[in-house]
């Protein structure tokens, strides 16, 4: 059972190993357990953030945010010139600027919560995002979608390194003994859901002749190299 | 400001508990009869039965630690115990009108050593204790917010909380000086410093909007006209 290994359990085999032992187990003289109300949930034995990690979470939230920020306003810009020459890929190209509005709200509400400080450059990001997807969708479909595969494939690898270390931080926690909250989990769970969002974009991209645009490596290059050194300094200032 | 866990303990402070029992001590009792002098510190010792060199151990300088201790329990413990005491005050307010009576709030908090404070602000002005105090304002001015129940995330966020560190500063030394009954001037100053940083705030945006506007409606004549951008 469950018990045997207690350093490993995780918040969700700690509840229910715990009805498990209600219903299985006999107990003699005490009073049958009440099924009408739920047993109090188990007190979690939460480690304090070392300033390391708090500064660590901070940073990604900030720069996720600034991405998300980014990703609208690209979506914002490139969408009038676009649809001028292709109206046929009005659906999709809302369905992309909802998802990413939809993940600029999350980090929104996550850094409101936790108290982040949002990016200071906030206004020069949204000027060079405004700027970037003009001038991709000016240039023709093809470079609008190289632009949404450059930033996309940028911001997928960003968003697994995330994942990785939140990873490895919970695993440290088991492992020291600690209990993993929901706080981490629904993080974790959250970033996945989003990272799986971008990947489907970077698809839809490719599908649209994203590769066909000229010079498609010139244009990576730059848009890939320039997100690089937003997310760097987002994670700074 | 770095991440704040919402289910994870907090992290330990910057003092050690014995830090903490001497200063409290020192800050409550002492300080508004002696200042934030070393006179404080060793009385301090010597009533919780410590030898009187005991202060020794706050480090290098004992004073500045003992102002910081000051700013920090008015910040971390005196304001969210009083937001929560005056919560039903505080309810059906405004965001502004929240954050005037929040700053009012750890403004008192300066009443029973008002007398020393400027003495206690030229220590802090000394080089190398201000990254501390001008850290401490920063944190208060976010604090101030947190509590007020500010949920913004764009710019805004830096120019409120530049906008109340500055504001909270002119105060206090405003402050020091105050005679009047129960610093109603104080009070008074606060008020007019609030409402005339609003007011530039509001001016800022509207010119903001209609420049986004003006521009945006360029763009879209252009494109009705046929000019292909």
């Amino acid at each position: 059972m469950a018990s045997s290994r207690p350093l490993l359990r995780t918040a969700r085999q700690l509840t229910t190993s715990q009805f498990r032992h209600i219903s299985t187990t006999p107990s003699p003289p005490s009073p049958p357990p009440d099924l009408n109300t739920p047993p109090p949930p188990p007190k979690k034995k939460l480690k304090p953030l070392t300033p390391q990690q708090s500064s660590l979470l901070s940073s990604f939230l900030r720069v996720n945010q600034a991405g998300e920020l980014a990703a609208t306003l690209i979506y914002t810009a490139q969408t009038p010139p676009i649809l001028a020459r292709e109206p046929h890929l009005r659906p999709l190209m809302k369905h992309m600027y909802d998802q990413e509005a939809d993940h600029l709200r999350v980090f929104n509400s996550l850094i409101a919560t936790h108290r982040v400080r949002p990016t200071a450059l906030y206004p020069l990001w949204s000027v060079l995002a405004t700027g970037l997807g003009w001038s991709t969708a000016v240039m023709g479909k093809e470079a609008a979608m190289a632009c949404t595969e450059a930033v996309e494939t940028e911001i997928g690898g960003h968003y697994n390194a995330q994942i990785r270390k939140l990873l490895e931080m919970v695993t440290e926690w088991e492992r020291e003994g600690y209990d993993v909250g929901e706080e981490f989990t629904e993080l974790i769970k959250t970033l996945r859901r989003i990272r799986d969002e971008e990947l489907e974009h970077l698809d839809h991209a490719v599908e649209h002749d994203a590769q066909k645009a000229e010079p498609h490596w010139l244009l990576t290059g730059v848009i890939r190299a320039g997100c690089r050194g937003a997310i760097w300094v987002s994670e700074r200032v | 400001r770095t991440y704040h866990s919402t289910t994870h303990p907090p992290p330990p402070g910057p003092f050690t508990q014995a830090e903490t029992t001497l200063l409290t001590t020192a800050l409550t009792t002492h300080v508004p009869n002696h200042g934030f002098t070393l006179e404080s510190l060793h009385l301090a010792a010597r009533s919780l039965s410590l030898l009187d060199i005991s202060p020794s151990f706050l480090g290098p300088a004992p004073l500045a630690r003992l102002i910081h201790f000051h700013l920090y329990t008015a910040r971390t413990s005196s304001l969210p115990s009083l937001a929560s005491q005056h919560a039903d005050l505080l309810q059906g307010l405004p965001i502004p009108e929240k954050v005037e009576l929040l700053t009012w709030l750890r403004l008192k908090q300066n009443e029973p050593i008002i007398q020393h404070w400027q003495q206690a602000l030229a220590v802090m002005a000394q080089p190398s204790h201000v990254p501390t105090a001008v850290k401490e304002l920063a944190m208060l001015a976010d604090e101030v917010y947190y509590l007020a129940g500010d949920k913004s995330v764009d710019p805004s966020w830096y120019t409120k909380r530049g906008a109340l560190s500055g504001i909270y500063v002119a105060a206090e030394l405003f402050m020091t000086t105050d005679k009047s009954e129960g610093f109603q001037e104080t009070r008074r100053f606060l008020r007019r410093r609030l409402q005339e940083a609003e007011e530039v705030g509001g001016v800022v945006k509207s010119v903001g909007e209609w420049v986004g506007f003006t521009a945006s409606a360029g763009v879209n004549v252009l494109r009705s006209k046929g000019v292909r951008i």
